[in-house]
């Protein structure tokens, strides 16, 4: 039973392996991102209504939810894409000032991002945002450092950010890895 | 075990900066997303990847040190991204199921 006095402790769960996808449509130059649950990843050309889509890129990655190991109140991360770790690339980005800030004091910035366009797609709410913050940091066993989450929207030009993403590179690659 | 006395006992090579740490597990495998989802806090991370998305992981869930298994090497760029964010990464000759197999014989799991 979800109790509203509870101090959630969370748990991973609904692990789904998945392809996050990036099309763009040359008619219309939008640029889109969206998971993909098949065992290959769909990379064909096809039209839907105005928009003829190319596949840019794929990458592995995993879909997840987080419940609360207590009460079992479960927040679903679908509008979650992915997390990148802030490197400090722009002087002026929001982000940025916030890692300077916080890394005297061993917190690391990870920005948690949905789906393009960024304008059209449902993006993480606060809630989820803050429950996933939460859940690095009950991971962690360590006392020293800690993980900060924040949104998105603070980043002005995600194109421009040279931030680690945390995905599968080359893991599809037909060739072994080079030494 | 610690960090330093693992480094020693197995002659892995330090590439970069190490803070002592004590081993909490080990953790076996090639895919960050697996490891961002199923491994434990300072765990030992054995592993071929060497790209630098393997800090972000790393920093993320608090592991006690990445080993790059099959000698491999390191970009630079991997390296200095660690030291910035105090991961440790060590190197080893050997192909990750030997090195695995001596670190259950010493006990380390």
């Amino acid at each position: 039973m979800q109790d509203e006095s509870c101090k959630h402790l969370w748990k991973i769960t609904n692990i789904k392996p998945c392809f996050i996808i990036n099309e763009f449509c040359y008619k219309c130059k939008k640029n889109t991102t969206y998971f993909s649950l098949e065992e290959r990843p769909p990379i064909e050309r096809y039209q839907e209504g105005e928009h003829f889509w190319n596949t840019l890129g794929y990458d592995q990655s995993i879909r997840f939810d987080l419940q609360c190991k207590k009460c079992g109140k479960l927040v679903k991360m679908e509008e979650l894409a992915g997390l990148m770790m802030c490197t400090g690339c722009e002087d002026n980005c929001k982000v940025y000032s916030l890692m300077k800030e916080l890394e005297k004091e061993r917190t690391w910035v990870y920005v948690a991002f949905g789906f393009l366009p960024f304008d059209e797609t449902k993006q993480l709410d606060k809630e989820q945002i803050s429950v996933l913050e939460d859940y690095f940091n009950q991971r962690r066993k360590s006392s020293t450092s800690k993980i900060k989450i924040v949104s998105g929207d603070l980043i002005e030009n995600f194109s421009l950010c040279y931030g680690n993403i945390i995905k599968d590179v080359d893991m599809l690659s037909s060739k072994p890895p080079e030494n | 075990m610690k960090l330093k006395e693992l480094i020693d006992k197995f002659e892995l090579k330090a590439l970069t900066n190490i803070e002592d740490t004590h081993i909490k597990g080990v953790y076996l495998s090639d895919m960050l997303s697996d490891v961002m989802s199923r491994a434990e806090s300072g765990s030992l991370w054995m592993t071929i990847q060497t790209h630098k998305n393997i800090v972000s992981v790393a920093n993320l869930i608090d592991l006690s040190a990445i080993i790059i298994t099959n000698g491999k090497n390191v970009p630079d760029g991997t390296i200095e991204l660690a030291n910035r964010f105090y991961v440790n990464i060590l190197s080893s000759p050997l192909p990750t199921y030997e090195l695995a197999i001596k670190l259950v014989e010493a006990g380390v799991k």
